[in-house]
């Protein structure tokens, strides 16, 4: 699905991100984990093309991000609430989606169905705008956006932040449902080692901007990343 | 509890300018700001000092203070309105304060005294100040004229804090701006001078001294008013919660019906329909039909083209001109949302492109009562808006790709202080809206006259429509061109 050549990107002299070679098959739930300014959000930039690299390339599918945009019909992403259209409703954001891939409004309100237990009633015919809801609200508003039209890559930027308990155990049971449904690729990154262990079948582990681990989860996975991230003494 | 004054208020403004990114950027364009508000200032003075004479000039045997007493009323009446679109409570700054060991009422104070200092408060007694001087050496007078100054500064205070009032509420708004409208209808129009009680009152003013305590009082009374209020907002689910807003414009099902332009359109709408800012820039557009009216009614201008075909761009492309600069800048809250979505661009530049059209088009529709200048005029005023309709949308359109300041959506932008969307290509740029139509009237007039500047005009904005795709792909080309920088400047707020 994702293929990593060379990467780099520096900020005025300073390295932040290096990936010599990753590739991430099709299907994969990939986990991404790693302290402040570790790289995680400027990799996911990179992969969407929305900052320029400084050496390398990345693919998704086989096509090069920065010389083509034949990605985006397969590509969604729930980076931030910057990714809402503020003044929008959430029936209107996600109708607008639709169009952009091809779904009509009353497909739209059928698919949308399905999500009425992760929303909680609190989310869909609340006559709100989107920079009204609260900052839990708009994450979820946002990650059921990103799988309008059923995209083969989804990336999500800390989804389990901002959610209430119940909201992170259904996000979990939402991304192992698809998983098994369909063969969607997840890029996830997260400060919660145990939901993004329990979620993702890979988990790598980016320090200053360089792969410190790449790991197939198994159930020490998470004893071995808590003992990385404590303070050693 | 007293350790925070006044001072310690405007030193945290001061961190806030000098620390925000890019401030030296901004330091220059406030100088150059300072600038214009210096000239305003001055224009304002020589009014000042020349409304005695002018007022001498006109009515021999009328005092010039009742002359302004006139044009008071009209005078606050405007003041108000555009106060009510750019005049903000600087109330969110202090939500940090409300948990320090300052008392509410030092708070409070602090804001109140910091609106006092808005522009529009200084703009009487910069008008007036001087008057009053060429009226005390001119004539021989009492203190009675200074009260009269004080009293009307007194109004202009009342406006101050009277707009925040108005500003909670739209219906009282739209109600009092109604009336006021009403009220010079019926004054100028139908010939019933409602509005000479505000004038027969400043009047009694000038005459009766005494009288200020009305003014004062008043005054008092907004201020105390305000104060209660005020420090009633100071909780988190008050003042700073904002306004519970309705949903509007979530019809449109029309443009549905266009394809996949029609989505864009209608975002486009709803982002007018429900953005402060976007209402703002509206407003603004809507301001420049009667751009007209300042250069036809003189008759000097009457045989100065270059000038009537100024004003005709202008009257026209108001709202294209002062939309259209913001293009793509109005997006830039969700900008990195909509550049790794599957969107074609050319729909998204198109649906703005024709939003910008219809504008000139409507604004001819309202202009059409230039017809009562003549036809000369009405001609001018067709012609620019076929060059605005044809080419002025391109170049506008063009030029948005080189602005990168974002736009707060829902903030409203200040008197003298809309530095966000300030920047050097927008002025270079500003050239071939203004100078280009101006340029291709003139050539043709010069060697063949009139008609043929007006063919000139005309036959450049058909060249635009003529070349449309053309020129969109060009526009479109240098948007993705620029992509990268877009995103990045519009990162940094």
């Amino acid at each position: 699905m994702i293929t990593v050549t060379n990467l780099s990107k520096t900020y005025g002299g300073t390295l932040v991100l290096e990936l010599p070679e990753l590739s991430i098959p099709k299907g994969q739930r990939f986990g991404l984990v790693g302290n402040n300014g570790a790289g995680k959000t400027t990799f996911f930039s990179l992969l969407l093309d929305l900052i320029e690299s400084s050496s390398g390339r990345i693919a998704i599918n086989d096509i090069d991000v920065q010389s083509s945009e034949d990605w985006k019909p397969f590509t969604a992403a729930f980076i931030d609430e910057s990714y809402l259209i503020g003044y929008l409703t959430v029936e209107e954001y996600y109708y607008f989606l639709g169009s952009l891939r091809g779904l009509s409004t009353k497909e739209i309100d059928e698919w949308v169905l399905g999500f009425e237990s992760f929303f909680n009633g609190e989310i869909l015919g609340k006559k709100k705008y989107l920079r009204d809801l609260s900052k839990g609200n708009q994450k979820k508003a946002g990650i059921v956006g990103s799988l309008i039209g059923s995209p083969d890559l989804v990336i999500l930027d800390e989804p389990f932040a901002n959610l209430d308990p119940s909201s992170q155990i259904g996000l979990k049971k939402l991304i192992e449902d698809i998983a098994k449904k369909s063969t969607i690729t997840f890029l996830i990154s997260s400060h919660d080692l145990t939901h993004v262990t329990e979620v993702c079948d890979r988990i790598v582990l980016l320090e200053k901007g360089k792969i410190l681990k790449d790991i197939k989860t198994t159930p020490s996975t998470l004893k071995e990343l808590e003992s990385y991230f404590s303070f050693k003494e | 509890m007293a350790s925070y004054s006044v001072i310690d208020s405007i030193k945290l403004s001061k961190k806030k300018f000098f620390r925000a990114p890019q401030w030296e950027l901004k330091l220059a364009i406030r100088i150059l700001i300072s600038f214009v508000v210096l000239y305003f200032l001055a224009a304002f003075l020589f009014l000042g000092v020349g409304i005695y004479f002018i007022a001498q000039k006109s009515a021999p045997e009328q005092n010039p203070v009742f002359l302004i007493n006139q044009f008071l009323i009209y005078y606050f009446g405007i003041d108000l309105l555009i106060r009510y679109f750019v005049q903000n409570l600087p109330i969110t700054n202090i939500k940090p304060l409300l948990i320090q060991p300052i008392s509410k009422n030092k708070i409070v104070q602090g804001v109140m005294l910091r609106s006092l200092g808005s522009f529009f408060n200084w703009i009487p007694l910069v008008i007036l100040l001087p008057f009053c001087i060429v009226y005390t050496l001119n004539e021989t007078t009492t203190y009675t004229l200074w009260i009269w100054l004080l009293g009307v500064l007194f109004f202009a205070g009342i406006n101050n804090f009277l707009v925040f009032f108005i500003n909670k509420s739209r219906v009282v708004a739209v109600g009092l701006f109604l009336l006021l409208l009403l009220g010079s209808v019926f004054q100028n129009v139908l010939g019933v001078p409602l509005l000479s009680f505000f004038e027969k009152g400043y009047d009694f003013l000038f005459l009766n001294p005494e009288a200020v305590a009305a003014p004062f009082l008043l005054f008092i009374l907004t201020i105390g008013v305000q104060y209660v209020f005020l420090k009633k907002q100071l909780y988190l689910d008050k003042g700073f919660s904002g306004k519970k807003e309705r949903i509007v414009g979530s019809g449109l099902t029309v443009f549905d019906r266009v394809g996949s332009l029609g989505v864009f359109i209608k975002n486009d709408i709803r982002l007018i329909l429900r953005n402060v800012r976007a209402r703002q820039v509206v407003f603004m557009g809507f301001l420049f039909l009667f751009y007209g009216i300042i250069f036809f009614t003189q008759e000097v201008y009457m045989e100065s083209y270059v000038m009537l075909i100024f004003a005709g761009i202008f009257t026209t492309g108001g709202f294209m001109l002062t939309f259209g600069q913001l293009v793509p800048a109005w997006d830039s809250e969700y900008f990195s949302f909509l550049m790794c979505q599957n969107i074609p661009y050319r729909n998204y530049l198109k649906s703005k492109l024709y939003l910008m059209m219809f504008s000139v088009v409507l604004s001819l529709i309202l202009s059409l009562p230039y017809l009562y200048f003549g036809i000369k005029i009405m001609t001018i005023i067709l012609a620019t808006a076929i060059f605005n309709f044809g080419m002025g949308s391109f170049i506008t359109l063009y030029s948005g790709a080189f602005n990168a300041t974002p736009v707060k959506l829902n903030v409203k932008a200040k008197a003298f202080e809309n530095t966000q969307n300030f920047s050097f290509s927008q002025l270079l740029f500003t050239l071939p809206k203004i100078v280009l139509p101006v340029l291709v009237f003139y050539v043709p007039f010069q060697f063949f006259g009139f008609t043929a500047g007006i063919i000139g005009l005309c036959l450049t904005g058909l060249l635009g429509l003529l070349f449309n795709g053309f020129l969109l792909s060009r526009i479109e080309k240098t948007y993705q061109k620029r992509k990268h920088q877009t995103l990045s400047s519009f990162q940094k707020t």
